[in-house]
């Protein structure tokens, strides 16, 4: 990325621009050869955050896209080497704060990665449950602000409907609508109850009918058919060479699912399909999307199935990572030297683990590195979006502009995890 | 695997017309459902003993408060929240803070302080709202964050139920 974009970054651009690659061209317009350097963002609307791309311009055709991120860069993985394990989880609801659970899973899986911990089978089936929760809420924001952007305002309230009866759901579940660090090392905090189950199997019941309106106001809809269809292709070997995951990846036909390939949770024990396009373009994104949220709320169904069997406990009991029992801790002195030790100084064994997730924007790494102490040597963060920004300049050149805001929204990244 | 299907348009869809009153017939219907938005300040949100609201601290029955200034929530608190200066008592318990402050600038209400102390002196209450003119206001001090037991009652419960289901006690 180039720092300052003065003038003689245009010129190399000019001579860098040779006349066979932009489609079209008008050579009567007066504009012609005049190229113009638009900034768009870090405060435009449609960059969902703060992103800046600079655009240069020839008339109404792109020519080069510059994405600046950065913007939102709270040194995360900083904050992690200097707070510790545990108080991590509530910087990683930060960081892609559409899916705060999904993270807090992702790194708790890291953790245990490197532990060598073993997650009580009940505690596995909610994680899977509250992960596809997040996927059907993170897919609802990429519908509602992908619409909002291409002018289907209706869409957004729609979508937004939907992810507020979500939000009911979490918030009756951990006390929080959004960040609501209820993963732990081991397990997750609280068991999902009979009230908080019997809210997800309404929202359950509810939610293909509200998709399938989304379904019948989009799909076949001309204004975001045309906006959609044939722009921004991606090909199988451009997707893999750039690192892309996730809808992203699957929707230029490359069937790869950490769900499936690398099955994490107990995710080989369920029913679902992984939906692929066959063209690669914003469209097929889109369909791949939507396919998504129905696959999510099937697995999400399953796992609500399984908790009716599968009982037990949600936490390890491992007195080296988890806090013990609060009326215990008032009755026996080891009980609270051990409440003192796992607050102060909850070590994970030397030694080095990265686990990656499906996250709904793709594959969510984090590389956890430990020296034996309280503190994690390094972590690293393995953010989706990144890779997603990447492919913005290779899909943008010769578009239109109007273009540019279906693709960043098809893209579908969340600054905070691009930038950490 | 499933390859997801499209297919182009057909001339109906095409001509755009008839598809807008398709539209509008699902947008019209809108009209007769019920409001789902609710009136904000003048109907509060709703909230039980699962909320984690703003930390408090528990005055016991007998009038004293319960934390014995460990400085545990202190430690475990992620966002650098709470300032504790311990000082000797002539009760029984013979610490007791001097000083207990929370930034709730800073406060995330994560809950790590309710987990973290060995007293039940510290839990998360289910009051949310927080506004104030200066800075200085929303830094609580032990007179603002001082509740009696039984206001808390329903979230002590409710942790205590919870840590029940969630581990086996031990002999």
């Amino acid at each position: 990325m180039s720092g300052a974009q003065s003038g003689p970054t245009l010129t190399r651009q000019v001579f860098e621009y040779t006349p066979g690659t932009r489609p079209e061209l008008d050579h009567d317009d007066p504009l012609h050869g005049e190229l113009l350097k638009l900034n768009m963002g870090p405060q435009h609307p449609a960059t969902h955050g703060v992103l800046r791309l600079g655009v240069t311009l020839d008339g109404e055709r792109i020519v080069d896209v510059d994405p600046d991120v950065g913007f939102l860069h709270r040194g995360k993985e900083k904050s992690c080497e200097s707070l510790g394990w545990h108080k991590f989880f509530p910087h990683t609801d930060r960081l892609d704060y559409v899916q705060p659970l999904m993270n807090n899973i992702g790194y708790a899986l890291a953790l245990e990665k490197l532990g060598g911990i073993e997650v009580p089978p009940r505690a596995k089936v909610v994680r899977v449950l509250l992960m596809e929760l997040s996927r059907i809420m993170a897919h609802l924001i990429y519908i509602g602000t992908l619409g909002i952007d291409l002018g289907a305002v209706t869409i957004f309230f729609y979508s937004f409907r939907q992810r507020e009866e979500l939000y009911k759901v979490v918030d009756a579940y951990t006390g929080h609508r959004m960040n609501n660090t209820y993963v732990r090392i081991g397990g997750v905090y609280a068991d999902v109850d009979e009230k908080v189950a019997a809210m997800i199997e309404k929202f359950l019941a509810d939610f293909p009918a509200a998709l399938d309106e989304i379904d019948a106001m989009l799909t076949r809809n001309r204004i975001w058919y045309d906006r959609n269809r044939g722009i921004g292709v991606i090909s199988k070997e451009d997707a893999v060479a750039m690192s892309l995951t996730g809808p992203t990846l699957r929707g230029s036909g490359v069937n790869w699912d950490l769900r499936r390939a690398q099955p994490y949770s107990g995710y080989e024990e369920y029913d679902f399909d992984v939906p692929v396009g066959s063209v690669g373009d914003c469209y097929d994104r889109y369909l791949v999307r939507m396919t998504e949220m129905r696959e999510a709320a099937k697995i999400a169904k399953q796992a609500l199935d399984k908790l009716k069997t599968v009982k037990g406990d949600v936490l390890i009991e491992d007195r080296r990572y988890v806090l013990p029992p609060k009326d215990l801790v008032h009755s026996s002195m080891e009980e609270l030297i051990f409440q003192f030790k796992v607050v102060t100084d909850m070590r994970l064994p030397r030694g080095e683990a990265y686990h990656g997730i499906e996250s709904s924007k793709g594959e969510l790494g984090f590389l956890v590195a430990s020296d034996g102490t309280s503190k994690p040597l390094r972590c690293h963060i393995r953010a989706p979006g990144l890779m997603n920004i990447q492919a913005l300049p290779m899909l943008a050149k010769g578009r239109l502009f109007s273009d540019m805001v279906s693709l960043i929204g098809s893209m579908d990244f969340v600054m905070g995890e691009v930038d950490r | 695997m499933v390859i997801v299907q499209r297919k182009e348009l057909t001339l109906a869809e095409r001509l755009y017309l008839p598809e807008i009153f398709r539209g509008l017939s699902i947008t019209f219907r809108k009209f007769f459902e019920k409001p789902i938005t609710r009136q904000y300040p003048e109907e509060p949100l709703p909230t039980d003993e699962v909320t984690r609201g703003q930390p408090r601290l528990v005055v016991k029955d007998d009038g004293n408060i319960a934390c014995v200034s460990c400085g545990m929530c202190e430690i475990a608190c992620p966002a650098y929240a709470i300032t504790i200066d311990g000082g000797e008592t002539d009760r029984q318990i013979e610490r007791e803070p001097k000083r207990f402050e929370i930034d709730m600038l800073r406060c995330i209400l994560c809950g790590f302080c309710e987990e973290a102390c060995p007293k039940d002196a510290i839990f998360m209450s289910n009051e949310l709202e927080l506004a104030d003119y200066t800075r200085r206001g929303l830094i609580y001090d032990m007179e603002k964050l001082k509740r009696p037991k039984s206001a808390l009652q329903p979230r002590i419960d409710y942790v205590y139920k919870i840590n029940k289901r969630w581990r086996r006690t031990q002999a």
